[in-house]
């Protein structure tokens, strides 16, 4: 066994390794939440410690490096509790899952994706609610997604490759597959949905990097489609949303529509859209971070229209969401404008409906970012609410997350490792000529 | 037979309607234009209710707080400005003589209530239902002392609780909520919102006095008619189904289209006036506005364009009713009327609790969820889903309730000094005791309380200081025999909050006296100034005025005059010019481009150099349009007088419609030609007279075109008899009769007390203020003078009481004027602090050394008074030297971006009523009107009795609009100035679209989060016999409501004993005790 091999066992291990060893301090949630977050930074160290000898994918090193600090920062924005150490711990498992899957090869890289799909399937079937029969599409996609890694591991072209594809359109999410993705970042409890909105669809565009060369043309153009359809969708749902998750989880699902379109429509725009991901992902992730913080002043059941008036009582949060809520709409200097831009000048677009509807998808977050923004902040502020400032390890969380979207518009993008790469070598690659 | 019975009752129930209506809009506030801001009190209609009631009242229908929150009043206690005795005093009433024992400790009940208060125990907290922090680190005794709660505390089930909130909340329908509010709280509608967005649309557009590019049209139809002609163009407003037809359909009359509405929602007719109340007070901007307009029949815009509440009812109701009845029939299935509104929430009282909550927003999410799906699938769910909540969400509720109890238990053990843990060992039956008392004295009931501490402390200190002064100086001079040194001036201030400085720095100077009067000095003039083309009314707003006076260029300048007015005629030219050049459709596009740049030289001189570029300006100003002198019109004219002066006026229209109608040029408008016609314009009907035809035949003008030019005069230019005899008598008007003006000086100084010991000059000095892009720059001027500046009301009395004829005959009256006292007219600036001094030619020589020692008095005066003030100012740290004051003061009077030129009337506390000697050598702090009054010169009372129900009334209206612009600045005040546009010239709105702001901006009474002014009810200080007051108080009503109702505080000093007495509102005196009053 080669060091280049057990590179990726080695970086699953470590966050795996202190999933386990978080059981130790099981009892004491103080403890263990300061564990989890050392186990975070330790993986990041180990991705770090290694990056010279990993194979590196066409998207680059951007995930690897994200994955760890998405996993810090959702684990720091958490309470003490002691009902969230379930996901203190499922987020340090699914962290080890996903740099395997991101890091290895082939068949262990399915093997670890079936793995995935499974735990998030029996976390959806756990906190399934009868009030939210939604819950059951979720676990169904999940399912789907968990059989389609399977046939991908063991089918051949291009079964393998339809099957890829389905998995990739499940956890980077594509209109009708986003059934999954919805639930997971609104029924998961704790860290995890903070951290999964970065983790699902970072493993879904690696994996569609490799398949997307091998589906067939028709496939490609109802991707297409599919994604014009979902940006709109998603930005129609989200404007609908007065539950807050959901117009965040709504609210991605069309901007990762807007890339999909890309990948199918541009595939060199890979390196960009690694950014635009990673943007999108982290805003989002750091918008339900400040969820989060609302959540735990006023419980997890807290309708956000009861809550108004937090700029004057809560100003460092204040500031904070609304430097999110700017990344999130796409505003310069976060990373979503660059990726965006950098997507947009890659390519040879020029004026047609896709980019109409993406002019439509930008307004439409514009206005229900802000609405959500100004209801929570602004308005009257309520004298039977207690309020709390935030607590340094929120505002370390949030602060974090703003950093690192803005050097994802700002730093040059060989920083990341991204580099516009041909697609590597893969099994996949064999249908190449099938292909085109 | 039949019809004329049906005409009758029609016409009685449009009576009835009117009748209700004016009862309804008993409780918004008339609204003044924003030219003639004038200080009010926006619960000035319920006076007549005690001021806690009132303050209900104003809860319930315009959702204000009538008191300050409690966390400031807290701040207070902490601060000292509240004392804990005056705490007590005031909690007195309240006390229960109860007590338990808490381990070794008997509490008393009114230590719990004091804790409340000063702790804020009270404060109803929403506990959160899983909340994962611990906001308590003492959560463990918290949790035991809640287990011990847990027998004793118990809550109504969720049937009981779903059931009461039902009965309430169909009690409160159309008395506390109205129709279209309901389905907001409970369907999640905005219908309210989206009503009061279409009322502002029309009232916006209607009631514009030349502030639209494009007025609305067809405004002389009135407010109802308009909106109907428009809004039946309209396509689907607020998505009303075939609203052309509906609207196009509705009633001529606005009452019976009113009427139509308050059946259609089947509202009872012992609510109506109820439910009226709330529909106005949804809007009390626009409505209170509108309730002026329509109270002024005599105002220009009135009589053009008339609008009244019943007409803001009829268009407001129709959206209405046709809103509720969409949603009520869409959500639920039902008409959109009382009864089935009613019906609803007893038969459906499970949906009615769980709709009500989820848009209130107290549903945990995945119930809100649930809510939301049967809402939209129509599903009957409802009562399984209430079975739910009651196994799942309500024991939690529980569990909270009881921490929340146990929380405010361990507080309470605290602020008794108490060792928490002790709670543990107590009975769960003294903690339920502990528990009922606290929520007996809910946070609601601190108000009242705490606004007496805080009175109390007040007027204990400016007591203490006049016992003091009392005690200091001589004891009051009853009789006259005491020596006279003659001042060197005597001055006249308003009695302006902002005046006490002024006087007591000029006192401080030298030998002058001063006097406070009420500022429109005891003349009610409409009076157009020199050059402009309308009145304005120097008078207090609940006053009428009889005479007018016009400014008018000396004589001696003729020569100057007809220049000065061409140039004026040319500057006005130009600002109409530039103004059409960016109101047209398409000018602004070239405007921008090629003259956009010079408006950059302004803008950077006012933004960064503002004193400078001020300088300049004016300079330039004097350079192009020298300012000329002036006099006014104070004695009448003879009738052959105003004969001439109707004539000059008819001439003038004649040649201007001449101009108009048949483009002929001046030069061929002979006088015969203008003469004739204006004859035979008045003579009626009848034929043109020789002199006429022949001139006309001059101007080469045929017989038609004659006869036209003389309809028009009749009908369009109001040359006929009846404008006539109206113009006649307006000009009749103008100036004052020798009686009057002998009425009109005697009056004002025998009120003011100077009816001997003249000084050489006399001054009465009125008040204006400067400031840049303030819109609410009247309410820095006079109140007392319909918030213009007093400067013609000083100027007039001045000339009043130099005339000789006046002085004999007040001479004859008792009142000897010295030959040698000279009157002078003057105004100060009450943001700069400079006083101006005003027909200084007609003085005689021998007072020039007089005048020259004033004006230097004057000037040291207005440096002190700067300095004092800057101390005051929030930006400024350190106590500035006296010309650096000066510097400052005026550097903020012309600064644009400057949201606080100066104070105002902000801090005003008390008005007194009585010798300058009680305050002379006392710093008031400029936060009390001083009214000058010698009870020795009143022994008919009936000086007396005007103060009180005059300046007293302007006093109150003043205080009251400070205190709840103060404590309710965003209900009752004008909110920040930072979002202010004005509005069709009239008032202000926040942003670009809202209610017409009441009250008074955010920065005019609050420094930062808290207020500069402390809202304290007026003090009102009268030094005269109590048996005098006593009578006063019984034979007016307006009194008795101030006094009984605890509008205002009366004290009186009784001059005869030299002792402070407290009129009680039951009617009795009682003797302050001097030690008391020692604040």
């Amino acid at each position: 066994m080669t060091v280049a091999m057990t590179i990726p066992w080695l970086l699953a291990a470590v966050p795996i390794m202190g999933a386990m060893l978080g059981f130790v301090v099981w009892p004491q949630p103080d403890k263990l939440k300061i564990w989890s977050v050392m186990v975070t930074v330790l993986s990041l160290l180990a991705v770090i410690g290694t990056s010279g000898q990993l194979t590196v994918p066409a998207e680059g090193l951007l995930f690897l490096y994200l994955l760890p600090l998405a996993a810090c920062v959702s684990l720091l924005g958490q309470p003490v509790h002691l009902d969230h150490r379930l996901a203190w711990v499922m987020t340090l498992l699914f962290l080890g899952l996903g740099l395997g899957v991101l890091t290895s090869q082939l068949v262990v890289s399915q093997i670890v994706l079936v793995v995935l799909f499974g735990l998030v399937t029996f976390l959806l079937y756990w906190h399934h609610n009868p009030f939210w029969p939604k819950s059951w599409w979720g676990i169904g996609t999940f399912g789907l997604g968990m059989l389609c890694a399977v046939i991908a591991a063991i089918a051949g072209p291009p079964i393998s490759s339809i099957a890829s594809l389905l998995a990739c359109a499940i956890l980077l999410p594509l209109v009708p597959f986003h059934h999954g993705y919805v639930p997971a970042l609104t029924r998961l409890p704790g860290s995890l949905p903070s951290f999964i909105v970065l983790l699902l669809p970072a493993i879904g565009l690696h994996g569609l990097v490799a398949v997307l060369p091998t589906v067939p043309d028709v496939a490609v153009s109802t991707i297409t489609i599919l994604a014009l359809v979902g940006a709109l969708y998603g930005s129609i749902k989200a404007l609908a949303q007065s539950r807050v998750r959901l117009l965040f989880a709504y609210g991605s699902l069309s901007f990762f529509s807007i890339l999909w379109w890309f990948v199918a429509e541009y595939p060199p725009v890979i390196s960009q859209a690694t950014i635009f991901l990673s943007a999108v992902a982290l805003a989002t992730s750091g918008l339900l971070l400040a969820w989060q913080v609302v959540r735990t002043r006023y419980g997890d059941d807290v309708d956000p229209r009861a809550i108004s008036g937090l700029a004057s009582t809560m100003p460092q949060f204040a500031v904070l969401l609304s430097l999110l809520a700017l990344a999130a709409m796409g505003l310069p200097p976060f990373g979503v404008f660059a990726g965006f831009m950098g997507m947009l000048l890659t390519s040879s677009l020029t004026f047609s409906a896709a980019l109409l509807v993406m002019g439509i998808v930008w307004l439409a977050a514009s206005w229900y970012i802000l609405d959500m923004v100004q209801r929570l902040l602004f308005g009257r502020q309520r004298s039977d609410l207690r309020y709390e400032a935030l607590r340094p390890s929120e505002l370390a969380s949030l602060l974090m997350v703003i950093l690192i979207v803005i050097a994802l518009g700002v730093a040059p993008a060989s920083l990341f490792g991204i580099e516009n790469q041909p697609p590597r070598d893969g099994a996949a690659m064999e249908s190449v000529s099938w292909n085109r | 037979m039949e019809s004329i019975d049906s005409s009758i009752d029609i016409e009685t129930r449009r009576m009835e309607l009117r009748g209700v209506v004016r009862l309804a809009g008993e409780v918004i506030a008339q609204y003044w234009p924003m030219r003639t801001f004038v200080h009010h009190n926006p619960l000035h209609s319920l006076e007549y209710l005690p001021f806690e009631e009132a303050v209900r009242r104003g809860k319930q229908f315009l959702g204000g707080n009538g008191y300050l929150p409690s966390h400031l009043y807290r701040s207070y206690l902490r601060s000292g400005r509240i004392q804990p005795r005056h705490l007590d005093a005031a909690l007195t009433p309240l006390v229960r003589d109860k007590h338990l024992t808490l381990g070794s400790r008997t509490v008393h009940h009114s230590e719990v209530i004091r804790a409340c208060l000063a702790e804020g125990l009270c404060m109803p907290i929403e506990e959160p239902l899983d909340a994962q922090v611990d906001h308590d680190p003492h959560h463990q005794l918290i949790k035991s002392l809640a287990g011990r709660l847990v027998p004793v505390l118990t809550f109504p089930g969720l049937h009981e609780k779903i059931q009461s909130i039902a009965r309430e909340d169909q009690a409160a329908l159309g008395r506390w909520i109205t129709l279209s509010h309901w389905c907001d709280e409970t369907l999640g509608t905005q219908i309210v919102g989206q009503i009061n967005s279409e009322l502002i649309k029309w009232c916006e557009a209607f009631l514009d006095e030349g502030h639209a590019t494009w007025p609305m049209p067809g405004r002389e139809k009135g407010l109802y008619g308009a909106w109907k002609d428009l809004a039946a163009q309209e396509w689907s407003p607020c998505g009303i189904v075939d609203s052309r037809r509906k609207i196009s359909r509705l009633p001529e009359y606005p009452e019976d289209a009113l009427l139509e509405s308050l059946d259609a929602l089947a509202i009872p007719t012992e609510l109506r006036q109820d439910y009226l109340s709330l529909q106005l007070t949804a809007l009390p901007g626009w409505a209170g506005y509108i309730k002026w307009r329509a109270e002024e029949r005599e105002d220009a815009w009135q009589r053009a364009y008339p609008v009244g509440l019943v007409k803001f009812l009829a268009i407001r109701l129709w959206y209405v009713r046709e809103l509720v009845q969409k949603a009520c029939h869409e959500e639920l299935g039902i008409d959109g009327q009382y009864q089935a509104i009613t019906a609803y929430m007893q038969r459906h009282t499970s949906e009615y609790f769980l709709r009500r909550e989820r848009v209130a927003g107290r549903l945990p999410a995945a119930y809100a969820e649930e809510v939301d799906r049967l809402r939209h699938q129509k599903v009957n769910g409802w009562e399984g889903l209430i079975d739910r909540y009651r196994t799942d969400v309500v024991p939690r509720q529980d569990r909270v309730a009881w921490q929340g109890t146990a929380k405010r238990l361990r507080g309470l053990a605290l602020a008794l000094k108490i060792d928490p843990a002790a709670l543990l060992d107590s009975s769960p039956t003294d903690l339920k005791q502990l528990v009922d008392w606290m929520e007996a004295f809910p946070e609601s009931d601190h108000g009242p309380v705490w606004l007496k501490a805080f009175e109390t402390g007040y007027q204990d200190q400016l007591l203490g200081k006049l016992v003091r002064a009392r005690g200091t100086s001589a004891t009051p001079a009853l009789s006259d025999n005491q020596a006279f040194a003659r001042p060197h001036s005597q001055s006249v201030f308003c009695i302006d909050v902002r005046s006490e400085p002024f006087r007591r720095h000029l006192e401080s100077i030298g030998a002058n006296e001063t006097y406070g009067f009420a500022g429109f000095f005891a003349v009610f003039i409409r009076y157009r100034a020199w050059g402009k083309e309308h009145d304005t009314e120097q008078f207090p707003v609940i006053m009428r005025a009889k005479n007018e006076v016009r400014e008018i260029p000396r004589s001696y300048l003729a020569h100057v005059v007809s220049k000065h007015q061409s140039r004026t005629k040319m500057v006005h030219a130009g600002h109409t010019l530039l103004h059409d050049l960016k109101e047209n459709v398409v000018t602004p596009y070239v405007m921008v481009e090629s003259l956009g740049w010079f408006y950059g030289l302004p803008i950077i001189g006012k933004t960064l150099l503002p004193s400078l570029y001020h300088r300049w300006t004016a300079l330039l100003r004097r350079i192009f349009l020298p300012p000329i002198a002036t006099t006014l019109t104070v004695d009448k004219l003879a009738p052959a007088e105003a004969l001439e002066m109707l004539a000059a006026e008819q001439q003038t229209t004649v040649r201007k419609a001449l101009q108009e109608r048949t483009g002929l040029r001046s030069s061929r408008i002979t006088p015969e030609l203008v003469e004739g016609l204006r004859h035979w314009a008045l003579s009626g009907e009848g034929e043109a007279d020789p002199a006429l035809m022949k001139a006309a035949t001059t101007a080469r003008l045929s017989t038609e075109a004659l006869s036209t030019v003389v309809d028009a005069l009749r009908q369009c230019y109001e040359i006929n008899q009846r404008s006539a005899s109206r113009q006649k008598e307006r000009i009749t008007r103008t100036g004052f009769t020798l009686e009057e003006q002998i009425l009109t000086v005697d009056t004002a100084l025998r009120m003011m007390g100077l009816t001997k010991h003249f000084a050489r000059l006399v001054l009465f000095c009125a008040h204006g203020s400067t400031s840049e892009n303030n819109p609410f720059e009247s309410a820095l001027d006079c109140g007392a003078c319909g918030g213009q500046e007093g400067k013609p009301n000083a100027r007039v009395l001045a000339m009043m009481a130099n005339n000789l004829k006046v002085r004999e005959r007040l001479a004859k009256n008792g009142l000897e004027i010295p030959s040698d006292t000279h009157f002078l007219g003057g105004q100060v600036d009450t943001t700069t602090d400079d006083v101006q001094l005003f027909d200084l030619e007609d003085a005689p020589p021998t007072h020039r050394a007089d005048i020259t020692r004033l004006l230097e008095d004057l000037k040291e005066a207005a440096r002190l008074t700067s300095q004092e003030r800057c101390t005051r100012l929030p930006d400024i740290a350190t106590t500035l030297p006296a010309h650096k004051a000066a510097s400052h003061v005026r550097q903020r009077s012309v600064e644009w971006s400057q949201v606080r030129p100066e104070w105002g009337l902000s801090g005003n506390t008390a008005f007194i009523v009585g010798r300058r000697d009680l305050t002379k050598a006392l710093d008031l702090e400029g936060r009390v009107f001083l009214h000058s009054y010698d009870f020795r010169e009143d022994s008919s009372n009936r000086l007396l009795e005007v103060l009180l129900t005059a300046p007293q009334v302007v006093a109150q209206w003043i205080n009251m609009e400070h205190y709840f612009s103060a404590v309710d600045n965003e209900v009752y005040g004008g909110g920040s100035k930072i979002y202010h546009n004005v509005v069709g010239r009239i008032g202000i709105m926040s942003g670009p679209w809202s209610d017409l702001r009441l009250g008074l901006a955010w920065q005019t009474v609050m420094n930062g989060d808290v207020p500069y002014h402390e809202p304290m009810r007026l003090l009102t200080i009268v030094e005269a016999p109590l048996e005098q007051l006593e009578k006063l108080i019984a034979r007016h009503e307006m009194l008795q409501h101030f006094y009984h109702n605890e509008w205002v505080h009366l004290v009186a000093l009784e001059p005869e004993e030299g002792v402070l007495y407290r009129y009680r509102p039951t009617g009795e005196w009682a003797r302050i005790d001097e030690q008391a009053g020692s604040g």
